[in-house]
């Protein structure tokens, strides 16, 4: 016999005026304004759009995904209004791994502020601090020595392909795939040991510093290095062919969360989400920064603008990267690795910004000075805050089981998007 | 440093800008008042020789005496980036126009300006709080907004006796006999 739930006793007492109970929980009070159900969210609608979006028309409902749901990426609501099984709107809600990072940069000196921008996007550290070393330099005028460059350009472009490689799994876990995880974990593991050898941390790096690097490359890492680029391509092939040539995985990506040039552009996209589309956008030609001018490789570009776009581009792009980390190995100057700066930096009062072309488009950086040791302001921009403001646009009409999928193709992490 | 760019941005927006547009490494600035920031922006996004299709970042900067909002926009016509400066903004009631009709990825930045220094876009239909939950009430960017002291002084610091002296000799009699037997 099944046991039965009691109902929950009303709480006793008399009401307020100009209140009444919930239905749905005696102990809450509602405003004589409201239903005799809580209303979602439990206050009036702030603005136009909120309105619109908590009305609920004929036949639809909310679903509340997250904030622990396991793939969203890290901690991130979403309200879905759905339709039967078709999305129609979606609100997400952020806050939640927010920690406040542009404050505690305006409260510590200029090199204590490299390791707050770690832990944004903890899969392509050395970018989050690439673009605010570089907006230092701007404001102090340093000039960074080459071999310092190289090194930058090496080590970053092997963390290019460890976050590749991790969104290659991902994306295949959630359209259901399991296998290419553990593919691409043994291809990442590889590349973060090899990092951990050359900076001392498997994933905040904390490398970068104002005017070079932290440590000159070793013999560990070269050895790791040599080890791994002998059969790194056989090995990516392996990886990507498991998905590639999987009739199930190419059918359901294709033509799934189609977004077009004009509108990737007005959503202010930028990466490969952008170049699938084929905008042939990449700072490190359109803008070139560092080295890379003196280095010779493609900028891939995709025009289906769907999630097997995105997808198949950044597997060009893990090609690339390698061909750039062979011709660093190849040019590696002498000399160097840290301009001379003196220990406590004053920059005098100025602004700079720098855009670096990251593995999920522009990182930039806003840094103002009013000539004191901590910086007046730090702005960061991230790529991941912008491609998951489009999904808003990308969801709507497509089914309820497709959310993920679409999301995960444009690769946010959430550790970036809050700050 | 692209000298043409200055030069035309001057000959376009004459009586606009405020004092000259300033060159610096691979940046241009000019700065404008919020009033006319629509019809500068519209012409940069819009006009073929100008062209600046990607707008890269917003960001809301308090001065101290003034809010400003920044705009770093990209274009393939110049190598250099822009960055349009809407300044003098007041700090009791800073409101500037929304640029969400030129791109409409412009809505959740400026929810995080909104978020952190209370700048009102005028003409975003989204504007809440994005960050913050929905009942805080400060803006925690501002700079009259501080940081509580560091833990060493703060109220909840030093749970035992011994760590809120600065040696041990400090302690009061009887904590330091306590700790050693």
């Amino acid at each position: 016999m099944a046991t039965q739930v009691p109902p929950r006793p009303a709480a006793p007492g008399a009401v307020p005026a100009g209140t009444h109970r919930s239905q749905d929980d005696p102990n809450v009070l509602l405003q004589d304004d409201y239903d005799f159900y809580e209303p979602i969210p439990p206050y009036p609608p702030r603005t136009e759009r909120e309105a619109e979006f908590y009305t609920l028309g004929d036949g639809e409902m909310f679903l509340n995904m997250g904030p622990q749901h396991p793939s969203t990426h890290g901690v991130l609501r979403v309200v879905l209004k759905l339709d039967g099984e078709r999305v129609v709107d979606i609100d997400p809600v952020l806050g939640y791994l927010h920690r406040g990072v542009e404050k505690l940069i305006e409260n510590a000196d200029y090199h204590q502020t490299i390791s707050q921008v770690d832990p944004l996007e903890y899969i392509s550290s050395l970018f989050c601090e690439w673009a605010p070393v570089t907006a230092y330099e701007r404001l102090l005028d340093v000039e960074v020595p080459r071999r310092a460059e190289y090194i930058r350009v090496l080590s970053a472009e092997l963390n290019r392909i460890a976050s590749h490689a991790l969104f290659l799994g991902w994306f295949a876990l959630d359209l259901g795939g399991l296998t290419p995880i553990l593919w691409s974990f043994i291809e990442r593991d590889e590349i973060v040991e090899m990092l951990a050898a050359l900076t001392g941390q498997r994933m905040l790096f904390n490398y970068f510093r104002i005017g070079g690097v932290n440590g000159d490359l070793n013999h560990e890492f070269m050895s790791r290095l040599g080890d791994w680029m002998s059969r790194a391509v056989a090995q990516i092939e392996a990886g990507t062919g498991l998905l590639n040539e999987n009739e199930i995985f190419v059918r359901r990506a294709a033509g799934l969360g189609v977004i077009d040039q004009q509108s990737a552009l007005r959503y202010c996209m930028t990466g490969p989400n952008l170049r699938a589309t084929g905008v042939p956008f990449d700072l490190r030609r359109m803008h070139p920064y560092s080295i890379y001018p003196e280095l010779d490789f493609e900028i891939p570009t995709r025009t289906e603008g769907d999630s097997l776009a995105r997808y198949l581009l950044r597997m060009e792009e893990i090609k690339q990267s390698i061909r750039i980390i062979d011709q660093c190995l190849e040019q590696m100057p002498d000399g160097p690795i840290m301009a001379k700066l003196p220990r406590l930096i004053r920059p005098r009062p100025g602004r700079a910004w720098s855009g670096i072309e990251g593995p999920r488009g522009v990182y930039g950086a806003y840094a103002i000075s009013d000539g004191s040791d901590q910086p007046f302001r730090l702005k960061i921009h991230d790529p991941s805050f912008i491609h998951l403001q489009a999904v808003g646009a990308l969801l709507p009409g497509n089914l309820l089981a497709d959310t993920m999928a679409i999301m995960a193709s444009l690769d946010p992490v959430m550790g970036g998007v809050d700050k | 440093m692209d000298r043409a760019l200055a030069r035309r941005l001057e000959a376009r927006f004459e009586g606009v800008l405020h004092g000259h547009a300033r060159q610096r490494h691979d940046q241009t600035e000019v700065r404008i008042g919020a009033g006319d920031l629509v019809e500068v922006l519209r012409a940069l996004h819009d006009e073929p020789e100008l062209k600046f299709e990607m707008l890269a970042d917003l960001a809301g900067v308090d001065t101290g005496t003034e809010m400003q909002v920044v705009y770093h926009l990209w274009s393939a016509t110049t190598t250099d980036w822009l960055r349009v400066i809407a300044e003098g903004l007041s700090r009791d009631d800073p409101r500037a126009p929304s640029v969400t009709f030129l791109w409409a990825g412009a809505e959740w930045m400026e929810r995080e300006a909104y978020d952190m220094f209370g700048i009102t876009f005028e003409g975003n239909r989204d504007l809440r709080r994005i960050y913050m939950p929905p009942d805080y009430t400060s803006f925690p960017l501002r700079k009259d907004f501080y940081l509580p002291d560091d833990a060493a002084r703060s109220p909840g610091a030093g749970v035992r006796h011994v760590e809120r002296t600065k040696s041990p000799t400090d302690a009061a009699p009887g904590v330091l006999r306590q700790t050693r037997a």
